[in-house]
């Protein structure tokens, strides 16, 4: 079995299963460049904590068939979210926006779903109060910008 | 610590962003055979990614994009690439000026190589501009926004190939030229060539999809322009230089050729066109050239031409019509021209010779159609067309169609009868099946019906089949080809046989039980059989005859037998088939008495002889009651024969004429066959067979006639004419006045009658 190295960003080296760093894109891509010359691959971006919370769950998934791409209709429509993967995301808000801006970054589609999936299922039936609340928002409208706002968004509204 | 970490740009400082991009950008571009390093590689992903997500610049641009929500960033990066290619080809443009014809193709081969692969690394390392700002404008409908990979061929088509195509087409056809001339070239450069081409053709709509537009344009117009002028050049040389064989061979050689340049090193797109455009150069332009040939070629029997003629003028549209009329008069004119040999030869040919002569045409040229023209259903047409013709109108047939049937008849009583040459069963069917070759294209079918039907009636009357089964097998092909009405009676005929066997069987039996002992020695040993009249083509008897009274006994009792099983029948003797032995015993100096196979009439006269030596003509005729046109050959025979001798000597056939038996009567064999059929019988046999067809086909026409005029009640003269020939065709092909006749004919018998407006009408 295969493994690289992957160098996080605070010079820590992870060791994992080549078919599991190619859940991310980038490294696939990048392997398929330049071959595996056996060297750690840098992770600019990406400090060890949250690279062995990604390591995990792509470990996880490391068999999961090839995401069929943003034309999958359902993968887009629906929050949910499987079991593992919730727990999974039970982290403090920070760790979990690190996670998503890692995936963007690392290009692994369906770990980006899911992290944007949990976030929007912690907006999903919340007042603007508590939206702001939940994320520590500042509210920089003037009450009339808002009451606009208001108005213009009333169609949407859960009546 | 890594020491050779790139030092990365900031993140919000597009020109220092794009300073480092581009020197990486570089390196791959023009570098890439040292080998791009992981750092670098990360690096460079890493600052696309860093300047498209950096907080700053979002900000800087917030104001114009309000409107789509979450602002991407990235354009400036995608314009500076796309800026950065359009300076990299020129000068790889620039550089192209240095080369020319092979060099030329090689070095935009080594260019478009390079360039392509560092396409696709930058594609890698820019992917993060294709996910998100490239795929925004995208979706968003923007025109003339790709992803990097595609932004670099569309730019190589716009900054470098639009200036190029023409220098490079000129080479590479300068190359198939070559090729064709019979030079060895390098033909994977073509085949690179093409294969760029089809790369950059894009899809205006869907830059995941490609088009061939960029390749039809570019290489396959000229390509098939330059293969035309080729083409037309060299056919034309050709032709003033070499025949016509000659020119065939190489155009078909050349098709080939073409063919399988396709398959070197062109794209499957061009089939069709190169084809096109080869026929109609190659084949088209000189096909008047190629038929006027075609005659010579049959005239000389060249196989292997007329199949590549017939190759080469089957690819184009309408290449072979002119052929085939060509053909069919060909084959027509052999036909005749056989049967013109046959009649050469005096007017007493076997029919066999007749056959033979139809058939050797045939089977030559079938053959040739199946070899060399692939079987094509148009040339067997021509090829039945012409048998048609000449198998019912040639020299021997001048007169009338009729003679065709008949010989083909009388062949095919001659193999069907005992004592024929084919004496092995699979070789007598195989020219059975040889038969209805010819027969398929006889006209009057009605003739051979009727010929037939009086040959396999001696057949079987006397017994001198070859075999049942050849007899069955030949009458199940009739069957086939016209109807079971044309076969009924054949087939009747020949139950009736069987049927008379059963009765013999029978009649033994009952013979048995009531024959007394006078009568057992005095009897015949008989065989009897009974045919029934409508089914069987013979007439009675055209004589009187008093049956010697040993034969009318056993007749009698034959008949009583008969009309006790079936009441109500009727009976008629035909003395004139029937034949008998009988055994000589007053000859003294035979060791074995001679036995003589005799007709009835004979055994009539030679009975009588039984009482005493001698007899005068008058004697034998008012015994016998034969007419003297059947009593004078048949003492003419005996005395030829020398069974009778006259007296005087060589007398005529006179009342006052004697016979006396011949004592010392003399002869190799011991049964001697006297029962020989007379020549002019034979003659009126045939006239009187001709005579019932023109009876038989007035009574076909009529019940035609009145058969379409049942269903139709009412139609008009013309159409009823129509109707009846093709009723009929099949049996023979009928004349109109002949038609017209049987009309008026019906007419007269209240059938039908005229109406106005030329009309008929059917009267109940």
């Amino acid at each position: 079995m295969a493994t690289i190295s992957l160098m996080s960003s605070d010079d820590a080296l992870v060791t994992v299963e080549r078919a599991v760093a190619e859940r991310s894109i980038l490294i696939k891509n990048m392997l398929e460049d330049l071959g595996d010359s056996g060297e750690a691959i840098p992770i600019p971006n990406v400090n060890e904590t949250v690279l062995k919370k990604v390591i995990e769950w792509c470990d996880h998934h490391k068999n999961d068939p090839p995401t069929a791409g943003d034309d999958d209709d359902n993968r887009r429509k629906t929050t949910d979210i499987d079991e593992w993967d919730q727990k999974f995301m039970q982290v403090d808000q920070e760790m979990l926006f690190e996670v998503i801006l890692a995936a963007n970054y690392l290009d692994i589609k369906a770990l980006l779903d899911v992290g944007c999936k949990t976030v929007a299922n912690m907006i999903k039936g919340k007042s603007p109060e508590e939206i702001r609340k939940t994320f520590n928002i500042q509210n920089d409208f003037t009450p009339e910008e808002e009451d606009q706002i208001r108005r213009e968004n009333e169609w949407a509204e859960d009546r | 610590m890594p020491p050779t970490m790139p030092q990365a740009p900031h993140k919000d400082d597009l020109d220092e962003t794009w300073s480092f991009l581009e020197s990486g950008i570089n390196s791959v571009m023009h570098k890439l055979e040292e080998g791009v390093d992981m750092k670098h590689y990360m690096a460079l992903y890493t600052a696309v990614h860093n300047f498209c997500t950096s907080q700053k610049a979002v900000a800087s641009n917030q104001g114009l994009q309000a409107h789509r929500g979450a602002h991407l960033l990235g354009e400036e990066l995608y314009k500076l690439l796309g800026e950065y290619l359009s300076r990299h080809l020129s000068e790889v443009h620039e550089k192209s000026l240095a080369h020319s014809e092979e060099a030329l193709l090689a070095f935009y081969i080594r260019e478009w190589t390079r360039y392509t692969t560092a396409a696709k690394y930058v594609n890698h390392l820019f992917s993060y501009l294709n996910r998100h700002w490239v795929k925004r404008e995208i979706d968003e409908g923007k025109k003339n926004v790709y992803d990097v990979y595609t932004l670099h061929l569309v730019k190589w088509k716009d900054d470098f190939f639009e200036n190029l195509h023409a220098k490079v087409m000129d080479a590479v056809l300068n190359l198939i030229e070559k090729q064709r001339n019979g030079e060895t070239i390098e033909q994977s450069q073509i085949k690179s060539i093409v294969d760029s081409f089809v790369s950059l053709g894009l899809d205006e709509n869907d830059s995941k999809k490609s088009t061939l537009e960029v390749y039809r344009h570019y290489f396959q117009r000229p390509f098939i322009d330059a293969t035309r002028k080729y083409y037309e050049n060299e056919s034309r040389q050709f032709v003033a230089e070499n025949s016509v064989v000659e020119y065939m061979k190489k155009a078909e050689a050349r098709l080939e050729e073409e063919k399988a340049r396709v398959g070197l090193y062109l794209h499957s797109d061009v089939t069709k066109s190169l084809t096109e455009t080869c026929l109609d150069v190659l084949v088209t332009a000189h096909s008047t050239l190629l038929r006027d040939e075609f005659q010579i070629l049959l005239d000389n029997e060249r196989q292997d031409d007329l199949a590549r003629m017939y190759r080469l003028l089957s690819r184009i549209k309408e290449g072979l019509d002119p052929l085939r009329s060509t053909f069919e008069n060909h084959v027509r004119k052999a036909g005749l021209a056989a049967i013109e040999k046959v009649a050469s030869e005096g007017e007493n040919f076997e029919p066999k010779l007749y056959v033979d002569a139809l058939l050797q045409v045939h089977t030559r040229y079938q053959n040739l159609v199946d070899e060399a023209f692939n079987g094509e259903s148009e040339f067997v047409r021509s090829l039945d067309n012409a048998c048609r013709e000449f198998v019912n109108r040639n020299r021997i047939c001048k007169s009338t169609t009729t003679k065709s049937p008949e010989l083909l008849a009388k062949y095919t009583d001659s193999l069907l009868k005992k004592g024929s040459k084919a004496a092995e069963e699979s070789e007598l069917e195989e020219m059975l099946v040889q038969i209805m070759t010819v027969f398929k294209y006889i006209e009057d079918k009605d003739v051979f019906q009727k010929f037939y039907s009086k040959m396999l009636a001696k057949r079987l009357v006397h017994v001198s089949s070859v075999s049942d089964d050849a007899e069955t097998s030949m009458i199940s092909k009739l069957k086939e080809a016209c109807g079971f009405e044309y076969t009924n009676k054949l087939q009747r005929m020949f139950q009736d046989i069987q049927i008379s066997k059963d009765l013999n069987a029978n009649y033994k039996v009952y013979q048995e039980k009531v024959l007394d002992d006078d009568d057992r020695r005095r009897m015949v040993d008989a065989h009897f059989q009974v045919l029934g009249t409508g089914m069987w083509p013979l007439n009675p008897p055209n004589t009187a005859f008093s049956a010697p009274p040993e034969v009318t006994k056993s007749a009698e009792r034959f008949q009583k037998f008969y009309f006790d099983k079936h009441n109500g029948r009727k009976l008629t003797w035909l003395w004139q088939l029937c034949k008998g032995e009988v055994k000589a015993n007053y000859i003294k100096n035979a060791k074995v008495p001679y036995t003589f196979q005799v007709s009835t009439f004979q055994m009539g006269i030679l009975l009588l002889f039984n009482e005493t030596d001698t007899l005068s003509y008058s004697d034998i005729q008012k015994a016998t009651t034969l007419a003297p046109e059947v009593l004078d050959p048949n003492l003419a025979i005996f005395l030829k024969a020398k069974v009778l001798l006259a007296g005087p000597d060589g007398a005529k056939p006179e009342p006052t004429t004697t016979y006396n038996l011949n004592y010392n009567f003399k002869n190799k064999k011991v049964k001697v066959n006297l029962n020989i059929q007379i020549k002019s019988e034979q003659k009126v046999e045939s006239d009187d067979t001709h005579k019932t067809i023109e009876e038989d086909r007035k009574l076909l026409l009529q019940s035609a006639i009145v058969r379409v005029m049942k269903s139709r009640k009412k139609m008009k003269h013309v159409q009823l004419v129509q109707e009846v020939i093709q009723q009929v065709k099949s049996r023979f092909p009928p004349k109109v006045p002949d038609i017209k006749k049987n009309i008026e004919a019906l007419m007269e018998k209240d059938y039908i009658e005229r109406l106005e407006g030329d009309e008929v009408s059917y009267i109940a």
